[in-house]
């Protein structure tokens, strides 16, 4: 948290005693992550702490801090689009071990690993699921979405849940409160789409 | 054997793996589902049913307008899930969330599986997946076991599989207030694909740091639990009370 080589932009003349530091997450822009903030704090306590830091003041969370045993592979760098392993493509990964974090998370990317191990044994193409819906989302995020980071310490992807930030941007201004209602009418509209089309593919 | 009559080989029946085998199955190719319960076990597996839920008994929020994961409920349905199948057939009074019955939800998978003539259950450890199966998926999870693991390291690179996480929190970008925080680099020098600007900076003072620190010391923590307490701490990955402390 060392101030070295910063200079605050909004008050140049005064130096900083420390700074917390937020790097990006995705390649959307839409997440970023607490540099070195790994934490085992109670979920409510690290919001209630970290608001207090300025400029967080009305922070939301896409994820919240913790250490555990997990088990997970560093997916974006070698899984491709369909969760094949780059160095063996016989092989696929589903559920947690691919970094997702949730129950019905780890559902839904064995639901698609699925999907897409049937449709090559089938002989057709497997089909990706829109990156405007929460499958697209979740899946891009595991499969290439995350910005990686060279700095050393923890390795930069980490499991994250299912979440609004993972989507991409509407494109144009909602009303207050209207954003996450409109990303969702998004998603499902994109999904009954990408249902219609797929049944038909297969059907050929 | 016709191409489309071999059977595709799904390593673990929790949550990701059980619905793999049933989408398979759908579409009417075989599948052979492994399941190392209760051949051997885990430390926090209780049973050896298929989709145990070891933690709580929450799928969240089930509000499809309001949240991502509600969402990911809604897409899950129209996508005929086996999960979401049995939970909704198993929900417990919950508010906005969607609670179920652990054992009533974990039986009604395991029903449907054992149920579906297409799908072979197999209860014994996998250490590797056979030179002849060309077409596996491994979903196998946080507790993948140890002979598992080092297949999948060796297949995969020395840092490709972490054995535990060391989670940040991540902040939704248009939550911060600009005013207070500000875009910089350290010396404003960019890094691999970046452009000088990568960081979000926040300014404390001295005694604001001080107070976040003490904050941070006494904050409640969760223990480790018992399986987890020789998780070693890696020099990068202090959590920050530790880092605070020293």
């Amino acid at each position: 948290m060392k101030p070295f080589g910063l200079t605050d932009a909004h008050k140049p003349n005064v130096k900083p005693y420390a700074v917390v530091q937020l790097r990006q997450d995705n390649k959307l822009g839409t997440l970023f992550n607490m540099v070195g903030f790994q934490t085992k704090l109670k979920h409510s306590e690290q919001v209630r702490i970290f608001r207090t830091i300025p400029g967080l003041a009305d922070a939301e969370f896409a994820r919240l801090g913790g250490l555990h045993r997990n088990t997970f592979l560093n997916s974006p760098k070698l899984l491709d689009e369909t969760l094949r392993l780059k160095a063996d493509q016989r092989l696929r990964f589903a559920g947690q071990i691919t970094g997702c974090e949730g129950y019905v998370e780890s559902a839904a990317i064995g639901l698609l690993a699925g999907r897409f191990a049937a449709a090559e044994r089938l002989g057709e193409r497997p089909s990706l699921p829109p990156p405007t819906t929460a499958f697209g989302a979740l899946l891009g995020h595991i499969t290439g979405g995350h910005i990686e980071t060279i700095d050393a310490g923890a390795r930069s992807f980490q499991p994250m849940n299912v979440n609004f930030g993972l989507f991409p941007l509407l494109g144009r201004k909602t009303a207050r409160g209207a954003k996450k209602q409109a990303l969702s009418a998004r998603a499902l509209a994109d999904l009954d789409a990408w249902i219609g089309g797929t049944m038909h593919d297969a059907a050929e | 054997m016709t191409q489309s009559r071999r059977p595709i080989h799904v390593i673990g029946g929790g949550l990701a793996g059980s619905e793999a085998a049933w989408q398979i199955a759908r579409r009417g190719v075989p599948v052979v589902l492994h399941e190392m319960r209760p051949v051997r076990s885990t430390a926090v597996h209780k049973t050896a049913g298929f989709a145990e839920l070891v933690c709580s008994n929450s799928f969240r929020s089930d509000d499809a307008q309001g949240s991502a994961i509600g969402l990911l409920h809604a897409e899950m349905r129209r996508l005929s899930s086996l999960v979401m199948g049995a939970a909704d057939d198993h929900k417990l009074p919950a508010g906005g969330a969607l609670a179920v019955d652990r054992d009533g939800f974990s039986a009604a998978i395991g029903a449907a599986l054992e149920r579906e003539p297409l799908i072979e259950i197999q209860r014994e450890e996998i250490f590797e997946p056979a030179p002849d199966w060309d077409t596996v998926i491994i979903a196998t999870g946080p507790l993948t076991s140890e002979p598992l693991a080092e297949t999948i390291r060796s297949l995969s690179g020395e840092a490709a599989l972490a054995f535990f996480d060391a989670i940040a929190p991540i902040v939704h970008r248009d939550s911060i207030d600009f005013d207070i925080a500000w875009f910089q680099s350290r010396y404003d020098k960019a890094g691999p694909g970046g452009s000088g600007a990568d960081y979000i900076n926040c300014p404390l003072t001295r005694d604001q740091y001080d107070i976040f620190v003490d904050a941070v010391l006494s904050g409640e923590k969760i223990a480790f639990r018992e399986f987890e307490t020789d998780t070693p701490y890696f020099d990068g990955c202090l959590p920050i009370e530790i880092m605070a402390e020293r």
